[in-house]
This record gives structure tokens, C-alpha cells and sequence, in this order.
């Protein structure tokens, strides 16, 4: 069943993909133009998604439960990381991150809670001073 | 002796004191990211290449530390096959098939040090196929057009599926999809932008290196959290620390039964490590298993697939180096490195770059030695290493592909594009699609629209221009060939599942 939802999503895309490519307009003096390639990929990425919906694999084993609540809530860390990087400062940043995965990952809180001062500590050196590739340190409103 | 000479200017630009000290920092490194299960070569070198990169170092340093800790890896993915019975790498998992009973009857440094005598031998051997071989095929490789490229690549996406088993129509999707995720951005011959829904951050693609980062270490975290409540591994005991030199060299002819087979496998585009490393094991069983000790210890077979993956993984390299196209998902990982330090693999390399590639090779044979000292009398502290908890190795992984990405735009975009491509790279992996296809779309992509776009302003848009040359026809003929054996294969395994299913 999954084969089969994953092949209608990637006929869709192939379909949407061919389609636009068609707006692409070939200029003078350009023998390919930018429209002939997507097109030459559309048709046979939708002929493969066909064949997706028609002869699908045994389902996989999608995780439910706790498991995925844990995926989830990871993604989310990382999401979270990503945006409040640069107004969080780094070091704070990545303590909470390291702090909240390590607790995902099933330490206690203790040691996650060291590791992520360990770690957000020993990556600034790394990176910023020894490397030289300059983070932002402080949060924003400090900084 | 054309040869001999430009290797010893090679080993002029190896031993320079930044390049050898790269080298054992990247044999250092590698044998530990190849030991730690949770992240193989491609995540570590996919991780270190921002790192790389932003260090300002020169192509050819980065290219030798890069490769040093692809080697490394290949060495050190047995530490934890035999330690843990866990493979700390795709390709050492027939290691775990005698390496851990060995261990667990109390010979585990012995069973160590037999396969790291195994690994050099195997990585001598494709280092030393590499240096007689790439040439030559970089020699022919002249003679290849715009339309021979076109059908170069069209003929790694085939291969790639041929070999890796899996759902042909899976890999050719995965392929399919990657060439169209490629495409995103200006379109350099018109500057059309392409896919980019009004988006400035699109205008120049995905960045290879972010989407690599993104499908394999992000993906790895998210697949290590679905079995975390299960128990950690136990180690079992080294035992004594260095065996005697008689213990070590039982191995025998099947050092260079592995090697051969590996190396054969390596150069196959899209086959890779693994393929080696299976393909030695099975044929060793066949050639030397009379008493039925296969799978019980028996040192063997552990050396043939350890020889084994060794010789495909330095095999590997010939294929990425020569023809541009990359046999297995390290070395496509390392073609994005090339890519991004403006360096185009394929027979010119040899011509333009001589000092970079006899460079690399020459710090192969300087890094095998290197980790053959670091894998025997040393083999303890990547042990100890095994100790150390996911919930730290794990939140590193993650920061450190996280801060590689951001060093290399300063751009929290970038982070975003990474994380989706992990999310995405999850949901392939859980469907069993093959990620190194995709990875191939996105790095030949542009080039193989490059080739198209020159065959054609040849013939004048003459579609038939393809079919030309005679490379460019046998190359079709090929891919043709592997396709129909990728579809044969599955064709014929659906059959025996099936019939395993409907049987008693």
C-alpha cells in the first residue's frame, strides 16, 4: 500500500514537472533549450511511478508509538536549531539541542545536561577559534 | 616506467608535512568513524567535506584527507563486526559472519589483526591496480565525445541498478528523481529558472554537499531513533593485546582470492564495497569451507571479505577518478568534493591535475602502511572507542553536519534544505530505495545536460548525433544489457520469495 501512495505522489510530481517544463520558453541559438531535459525525465519518472502503483513491494515496517514520537519531537529539536541558531547564540543554541537529544536518546537528564555544556563548548573552540569559521557566539539581544 | 616517475612525484606532493600529516589524521579518523556503527564512510565523509572545504585547503589536500578517511573507514568498519557483531559499516557486515564467533572464542585481537592484514593486502592490491589501470582508461577516455559522456552516464544510473539488487524500478526512480531534483535552479545555457517557485535561495540549486549531509547523516539519526529502546551492544574482551606473527598470517591464498574479486567489483561503476566484500565471502565459502567451519570463526572468512571490500573500495576509485562517474556512494560523495572544489573528474584529471592524482595515489600507499601500524599494535584505542554511548555520538553527528553546513553559506536556508533532505532520505531508506542513485542524479545532473546540450549544438539539434559514435552505441548496448539482468534478477527473486512464501 505504501508502494502504491509513494508511486501516485511521485506520478503527481512527475506529471506537475513535465507540465511546467513545458513554460519554459527555448531561446535562439540554444539547440536543447531548458525545457527538453525535465521533459526527458518527466515521461519515464511517470512511466516508473506507474509501475510503482502497479507492482508494489511488501509494505515496510512504519514505526508507531513511542518510536515515532521520538522521530518526531527529534525533527522538531532540529528544526527548532535551525531557526533560533543565529538568535540564540550558538552556545546556548546547541547546549539545549545536545541537552534535548541526548534526553531522546535515552540518557537522563544529568548527563545530557553535561554533554551538551561539554559539547557546545569544545564545538565553538573547534569550529570558531581552531577552524576559524566564525559562529555566532552570544545570542542576538546580547550580542 | 612512465609510471614509476610521475608516482615519484606523486610521493614528492604526498610527503609534503601538511599533506602526510592529513593523511594520518584522515587514517585516524576514518578507522573511527569506520568502527563507531551509526556512521559509515559516506555520513563521515559526507560531514568532514564542509569541514574540508572551509578550511581553505588545497584541492589536492583535501582530496588526499578525504580519501585517507575513506580507507580508514574501510579499515575500521570490522572493529565493531568483530567487538559487537554489529557491522560499523555496509560493507563489513560479512565480517560479523566469523569475525564475532572468533572473537567470542576468545581470539578477538587475533581475529583483528588477521583482518587488518587482510584490509592491506586488499588495498595494496586495488592501489596498485589503480595505478596501472587509471592511466590506461583515462588514455582511452580521450577519444570520448559530448554524446559518449551522455551515454556514459545514462549507463552508471543502469549499473547502479543492476548490481544493487533491489527493486529496479525503484532505483531507477530514485535515479529519475534525483536527475530532477538537479535541475532545480537557473538553467546556466539560457538562465531560465527552473523550478525554483520564485525563490532567490533556488536560484542556484541544491547544494550537493547539503542534500548528501541531509539524506545520509540526518536520515541515519532518525533511523537509529526507531530501535533506540533496545539494549546497548556488549563488547567481549580483546584478550591479548598483539598476537604472534604466525597466528596472524593463517589466511593464506585467500588474501588474493578476495582481492581480485573485490577489486573486480570496485571498478564496476555502481557496485562498490559491499558488492566486494559479499561477492569474496560467498566464493570463498565455495572455494575453501571442506569441514563446514564457515560462520563458526574460521579465519578465512574473515580475511576474503576483508580483502575483499579493501581492494573494491580502492577499486572504486578507478571509475570515479577516470570517467568522472563514481562506483559506490563514498566515491560519490568524494565526486561532490571534486565538483565543489571546481575540479572535473574524467580522463582530462589525468592530463590537467597530474600532480593531484598521482598525489592521492601515492598518499594511498602511505596511508595503508599507516593504518596498518594504527589497526595492529594500536587496534586498543578504537576499541574503547565502541564504549562510547549513542546519546553522545549521536548529538555530535548531528552538530557536526549542522555547523559544516552553516559554515560553508552562513545561510539558515541551507539548514532547512538539509533537514527536509534527511526527512526525504528517511522515507527512501524505509521503502528500500536505493539513496546513491539520487545522489548521482543530483551531482551528474547538470553535466549530463552540459554533454546533451554540446552533442546537439554539434549536429545542430540532430537528436540522432547520440547514436553516432561507436562508444556511444556500445555504452548503450551495455546499459541495455544491465538493465535487462537488474530486471532479470528481480524477476527471478519475486519468484523464489514467492514460492518460499507459498511453501510449507
Amino acid at each position: 500500500m505504501t508502494d502504491r501512495i509513494v508511486g501516485c505522489i511521485l506520478l503527481a510530481i512527475a506529471i506537475a514537472y513535465g507540465i511546467t517544463a513545458g513554460d519554459y520558453e527555448a531561446r535562439f541559438g540554444d539547440p536543447l533549450g531548458p525545457a527538453a531535459l525535465p521533459m526527458m525525465l518527466a515521461v519515464p519518472a511517470a512511466l516508473l511511478s506507474l509501475a510503482l502503483i502497479l507492482k508494489p513491494d511488501p509494505d515496510p515496517a512504519w514505526v508507531t508509538g513511542r518510536p515515532m514520537l521520538r522521530q518526531l519531537a527529534a525533527l522538531v529539536l532540529l528544526l527548532g536549531y535551525a531557526q533560533f541558531l543565529e538568535t540564540l547564540g550558538f552556545l546556548l543554541a546547541t547546549f539545549i539541542a545536545v541537552t534535548l537529544l541526548g534526553k531522546l536518546l535515552r540518557s537522563t537528564w544529568l548527563l545530557s545536561a553535561a554533554s551538551g555544556a561539554v559539547m557546545s563548548v569544545v564545538l565553538f573552540v573547534l569550529f570558531d577559534q581552531l577552524l576559524g569559521l566564525p559562529l555566532p557566539l552570544l545570542p542576538e539581544f546580547m550580542g | 616506467m612512465d609510471i614509476l616517475s610521475l608516482l615519484g612525484q606523486g610521493f614528492a606532493v604526498a610527503l609534503t608535512p601538511t599533506n602526510l600529516a592529513l593523511a594520518m589524521f584522515g587514517c585516524f579518523i576514518g578507522t573511527m568513524i569506520g568502527a563507531l556503527p551509526g556512521i559509515g564512510p559516506v555520513n563521515g565523509v559526507a560531514i568532514l567535506i564542509p569541514v574540508a572545504f572551509s578550511l581553505g585547503l588545497e584541492p589536492v589536500s583535501a582530496l588526499i584527507m578525504l580519501s585517507c578517511i575513506y580507507y580508514g573507514c574501510m579499515y575500521g568498519g570490522r572493529i565493531s563486526s568483530i567487538m559487537l557483531n554489529i557491522p560499523g559499516d555496509e560493507p563489513a557486515i560479512m565480517t560479523t559472519l566469523d569475525g564475532y564467533p572468533m572473537a567470542k572464542a576468545g581470539k578477538a585481537s587475533q581475529a583483528l589483526a588477521i583482518s587488518a592484514l587482510a584490509s592491506f593486502v586488499g588495498a595494496t592490491f586495488a592501489t596498485i591496480g589503480l595505478t596501472l589501470f587509471a592511466p590506461m582508461l583515462a588514455k582511452a577516455a580521450i577519444y570520448f565525445g559530448p554524446a559518449d559522456y551522455f551515454a556514459l552516464y545514462v549507463m552508471a544510473f543502469a549499473t547502479i541498478g543492476g548490481v544493487t539488487g533491489a527493486n529496479p524500478f525503484k532505483t531507477l526512480l530514485a535515479a529519475f528523481l534525483g536527475l530532477m531534483i538537479a535541475s532545480v535552479g537557473l538553467d546556466p545555457a539560457t538562465g531560465t529558472a527552473r523550478y525554483t517557485f520564485g525563490s532567490y535561495h533556488l536560484y542556484d540549486g541544491f547544494d550537493p554537499i547539503v542534500a548528501i549531509v541531509g539524506l545520509f547523516a540526518i536520515s541515519e539519526v532518525l533511523v537509529y531513533l526507531e530501535g533506540v529502546h533496545k539494549d546497548e551492544a556488549r563488547s567481549v574482551p580483546l584478550g591479548r593485546a598483539i598476537p604472534k606473527f604466525s597466528e596472524i598470517f593463517v589466511g593464506g591464498w585467500a588474501h588474493a582470492r578476495g582481492s581480485v574479486i573485490g577489486f573486480l567489483c570496485g571498478i564496476l561503476p555502481g557496485a562498490g564495497a559491499s558488492l566486494g566484500a559479499f561477492m569474496s565471502y560467498i566464493f570463498e565459502r565455495r572455494w575453501s569451507d571442506k569441514n563446514g567451519t564457515f560462520g563458526k570463526g574460521d579465519p578465512k572468512g574473515i580475511v576474503a571479505p576483508e580483502a575483499g571490500n579493501n581492494a573494491a573500495s580502492g577499486g572504486a576509485l578507478i571509475p570515479m577518478l577516470t570517467l568522472g562517474v563514481p562506483g559506490s556512494g563514498t566515491t560519490a560523495v568524494m565526486l561532490a568534493l571534486l565538483i565543489s572544489l571546481n575540479i572535473q573528474p574524467g580522463p582530462l584529471l589525468f592530463e590537467r591535475e597530474p600532480e593531484m592524482v598521482w598525489g592521492l595515489i601515492a598518499s594511498l600507499y602511505i596511508a595503508n602502511v599507516v593504518l596498518l601500524v594504527m589497526n595492529i599494535p594500536m587496534v586498543g584505542i578504537f576499541t574503547r572507542v565502541l564504549a562510547m554511548p549513542q546519546w553522545i555520538l549521536m548529538p555530535f553527528v548531528v552538530m557536526v553536519s549542522f555547523l559544516g553546513i552553516y559554515s560553508i553559506s552562513h545561510s539558515t536556508f541551507d539548514l532547512f534544505v538539509m533537514i527536509g533532505f534527511g526527512v526525504l532520505g528517511y522515507g527512501l531508506r524505509k521503502l528500500d530505495i536505493s539513496l546513491v542513485p539520487v545522489i548521482l542524479g543530483l551531482l551528474l545532473g547538470a553535466d549530463m545536460e552540459n554533454n546533451l546540450r554540446r552533442a546537439l549544438s554539434i549536429s545542430g539539434g540532430d537528436f540522432s548525433i547520440l547514436l553516432a559514435s561507436p562508444i556511444s552505441v556500445l555504452l548503450y548496448v551495455v546499459t541495455f544489457a544491465m538493465l535487462m539482468l537488474a530486471f532479470g534478477f528481480a524477476y527471478v527473486g519475486r519468484r523464489k520469495a514467492r514460492r518460499a512464501a507459498d511453501g510449507p
